[in-house]
């Protein structure tokens, strides 16, 4: 036996314990050969697509490789902490420093080449379902088909053989070889029991109750201002909350022995005090890589259904430049009424001219009743009918999605205001109605008697609007007459504004960001699902010993199965709770942004991760009793 | 208290391993048993059978008229935790738990109220001479005081049948005679029928009477008399007398 066949055996021989290294390394390699599949697709390369597609794809992908650098090296040094004693051995026997370290570089090279191929097999098997979500969630022409991903695989394999070897050199460096006796007691050695400072747990409730409260209370363009301090203040109070505030609880409870001694609580609570300093570190990370994955899931899904929500009561709206004359405007729409022909559109035209006066030193719209109402048959709204010498507050409603703007409304200065007539009459508005009935920019207008109208005297400036109302389902038509729309000559697309295009628009380029943010949150997420997994299962041989230890006092199995449970069950609902409820605050501060209310969203976005994490929770936990259960007869 | 009829154990495997051959044994209540054989000999599987860890492959085990090996799993992890108390070379305490909380554990895991464990407690330690130990962590001990801690939480459940395992294996000569004269006058006071495997004839020599095995068989039994130090020698003599290697032999002996 050459040294080389004993660490190849080493690994061969002994697959369970290398089993959870190996899938966790396979499981990163199949995830970056996906997403490399789906960036390397010949419908992208051959150029239809948009080049900032292509640059954000090549960032999330060194993103993903980045992150997977990390994650490789973090299962490997956690599962190289588990073998300490198995070196302690090593060393006893009388092999060197440099023995080892090429042992475990071995190990490495032979685990992550296996990991590297089995990752692009499996990830091959998945490659068609990851090109058919691609295509559903991008807006692209053209269908991703299946292909045979030569470049992929090529790239794949290079870049992480080249990872893997870093690892293994970076690794073996970093091995420390302590102390003889520490490494084969390595386990046994017990440590004092984790210490929290009173100051810096108040400090962590603090921290978090501040960056909660900031988070909530801001509203409009403010949360903008309030995000960073507010993600700083929040992710040290997490880091506390983990170090301090939780050991500093469990003390207390400790400590009241009605509570502590109650049963199986005893087992429970004294281990977890133990393992939370162990744990505090896996936990903030995971809390925070959960947090990021929800917050950008959430907030991309948000935006979507922002941008969707957008409601216009109009179709087409168009608005003319100021200097605009009459005979253009004519020409306008014209072109239009054409092409909503050609593209056999339905669609009922109502055209307006819209008279400003100067009142109170600014300009205010006033409309007449019956061109009001004329728009509002046209949507089928509410009319108004004032009485003769009566104004009416129009405010204009309906900008979902807009960034909540500061200072006071316009109703307000058009209530205060009054509307004077020619012969020096003044009208009192009364009352303010919402509605979103004229295709006009102004924040609010007044509606006057049609009798009052043709007493104001000569306009101020005038404008010009016309909207159309197309009958409903005619969506594909619109986008087409958009697209034949925008595509003119002259600046009519400038004057135009079609609501259903503008959509298609926003999520045809919006949609690759989707996808990658969408991929990005899940990678961390599942990565997130693996580091508990680990931290789990580095303990749990320790576990075996304590349990067997207690079952020959007596310990049942509902018991050990209630204790297991609940451990486990802290171990990964803690830090996902801690995520859930930071990834609420930040998708309630960005509905507060756009003063959209994304409960739904939002809801929906955390719901389906709660549920994942508890289908995770259930399978990890029936796989670690199972391994417990064996130290009971 | 306890019979064991014709109770064989073979491991199954590969390599077939017949571990004990048609042992049988009783206990009167409050009786102390030393179980003393070379090492191999089936002494700890021996144990492990009559403590429910392990089951015979034949025969049968009674203890005080119940057949522990016919209950169910949970049935007999409560059986085990109301009726046996044990004691072990490693002490098994839990390193995560304080002194008093290891001693209370088993009534913990029963649900017994918290003003009567802690009076329980506070009681034993008082007689194990512990209870300016309360508070300490395990690591915090010395092995003797560990040990003591270990029997403390045998006995808080007031048990009919106590099992050591090597008591004295990990102690040192004075702090195995303190931890010997404590079992042996708890055997007396509480009237608790006591089962030890034991290499150590100093150990040995507490007990009423002495089972020797080998290979799996029982080889011969020997009564204590009036006097320790004879009883003692008796055991010494049957040591050498079985053939037993000299490495058998306790550093104690002479």
């Amino acid at each position: 036996m050459t040294f080389r066949q004993f660490a190849f055996n080493n690994v061969l021989r002994n697959k369970r314990l290398y089993i959870a290294y190996f899938l966790s390394s396979m499981f990163t390699v199949m995830v970056v050969f996906t997403f490399a599949i789906f960036a390397f697709h010949p419908a992208f390369s051959e150029g239809t697509i948009n080049q900032n597609v292509l640059l954000g794809m090549s960032v999330a992908g060194g993103i993903i490789y980045v992150f997977s650098f990390f994650f490789v090296l973090y299962s490997m040094s956690s599962f190289l902490q588990s073998r300490k004693k198995e070196f302690g051995l090593l060393i006893m026997l009388g092999a060197s420093n440099k023995q080892i370290r090429l042992m475990v570089f071995l190990e490495n090279i032979l685990i992550g080449f296996f990991a590297t191929v089995g990752g692009i097999l499996t990830g091959l098997v998945f490659a068609k379902a990851i090109l058919l979500v691609a295509e559903n969630v991008l807006i692209i022409s053209e269908t991703l088909d299946f292909y045979i991903p030569t470049l992929a695989i090529v790239v794949t394999f290079v870049s992480f053989i080249f990872l893997f070897f870093c690892i293994s050199i970076f690794v073996s460096f970093i091995l420390r070889t302590n102390k003889l006796v520490d490494l084969i007691k390595g386990d046994k050695k017990s440590k004092g029991e984790p210490k929290a400072s009173i100051i810096l747990s108040v400090l962590a409730a603090l921290l978090l109750i501040g960056g909660y409260g900031t988070a909530i209370s801001v509203e409009g363009v403010y949360v903008v201002y309030a995000m960073i301090p507010v993600v700083i203040v929040v992710t040290l109070g997490t880091y506390l909350l983990f170090t301090q505030l939780s050991v500093f609880l469990i003390r207390l409870l400790k400590n009241n022995t009605s509570i502590f001694w109650r049963k199986t609580n005893m087992l429970l609570f004294s281990d977890l005090s133990f393992r939370l300093k162990d744990n505090a570190r896996t936990f903030f990370m995971v809390a925070i890589i959960s947090t990021v994955a929800f917050s950008a899931i959430g907030s991309l899904y948000g935006f979507q259904s922002i941008i969707n929500g957008t409601k216009d009561p109009y179709s087409i709206t168009y608005s003319p430049f100021l200097n605009d004359s009459k005979a253009i405007i004519e020409e306008d729409t014209n072109k239009i009424n054409a092409i909503l022909q050609e593209e056999n559109i339905d669609a009922e035209m109502e055209s307006l001219e819209l008279n400003y006066y100067e009142i109170a030193e600014e300009n205010a719209l006033i409309i007449s009743a019956s061109d009001y109402n004329r728009f509002a048959s046209l949507i089928v709204d509410k009319e108004l009918h004032p009485e003769e010498n009566e104004a009416v507050v129009v405010e204009q409603s309906g900008e979902a999605g807009g960034i909540v703007e500061d200072g006071p409304k316009a109703s307000e200065w058009l209530m205060e205001a009054n509307v004077q007539l020619e012969d020096g009459q003044e009208l009192q508005p009364k009352r303010i109605v919402a509605s979103s009935v004229l295709p006009t920019t102004s924040d609010g207008y007044y509606v006057v008697n049609d009798k009052d109208f043709e007493r104001l005297g000569p306009p101020e400036r005038k404008d010009h609007s016309v909207a159309w109302k197309l009958e409903e389902g005619q969506k594909d038509q619109i986008i087409e007459a958009g697209r034949k729309i925008n595509n003119l000559e002259g600046d009519l697309q400038y004057k135009t504004f079609i609501v259903d295009y503008t959509i298609y628009e926003i999520n045809k380029a919006y949609g690759p960001i989707l996808f990658i943010g969408l991929f990005i949150g899940i990678v961390f997420f599942v990565s997130a699902g693996s580091f508990l997994y680990f931290r789990l299962f580095t303990d749990l041989d320790e576990e075996k010993r304590k349990f067997q230890a207690i079952a020959k006092i007596g310990l049942t199995q509902s018991e050990l199965e209630k204790v297991v449970n609940q451990q486990v069950a802290i171990l990964f609902f803690s830090p996902i709770i801690v995520a859930l409820v930071h990834g609420a605050i930040a998708l309630t501060a960005l509905s507060r942004l756009f003063n959209y209310n994304l409960t739904v969203e939002s809801s929906l976005v955390l719901g389906s991760f709660a549920f994942i994490q508890l289908l995770y929770f259930v399978i990890v936990r029936y796989i670690y009793v199972k391994q417990v259960k064996t130290v009971l007869r | 208290m306890l019979t064991l009829t014709n109770v064989s154990k073979i491991y199954e495997g590969k390599v077939a391993y017949r571990a004990l051959t048609d042992i049988s044994l009783d206990i009167e209540t409050g009786e102390f048993v030393a179980i003393m054989g070379p090492s191999g000999s089936g002494k700890t599987t021996l144990l492990n059978i009559i403590s429910t860890n392990d089951a015979p492959t034949t025969g049968q085990v009674e203890i005080e008229g119940k057949a522990p090996h016919q209950l169910k799993k949970n049935a007999l992890a409560k059986f085990r935790r109301t009726e046996l108390g044990f004691i072990f070379q490693d002490f098994n305490l839990l390193h995560t738990l304080t002194v008093e909380e290891n001693i209370v554990l088993p009534l913990t895991l029963d649900g017994t109220r918290v003003k009567e464990m802690k009076e329980k407690a506070h009681q034993i330690a008082e007689s194990l001479g512990i209870a300016a130990i309360m508070k300490k962590r395990t690591y915090e001990i010395s092995g003797g005081q560990a040990q003591r801690v270990a029997i403390a939480r045998a006995m808080i459940h007031q048990p009919k049948l106590l099992l050591a395992d090597e008591p004295t294996g990990n102690l040192d000569s004075k702090a195995s005679k303190d931890v010997m004269a404590m079992l042996e006058a708890i055997n007396k006071q509480e009237n608790t029928s006591l089962l030890m495997v034991t290499h150590d004839p100093q150990a040995a020599s507490y007990s009423d009477r002495v089972v020797f095995i080998r290979d799996g068989k029982l080889h011969s039994e020997i009564h204590r008399g009036e006097s320790r130090q004879a009883f003692f020698q008796k055991i010494i003599d049957m040591l050498s007398l079985m053939g037993g290697d000299g490495n058998d032999f306790s550093s104690v002996r002479v």
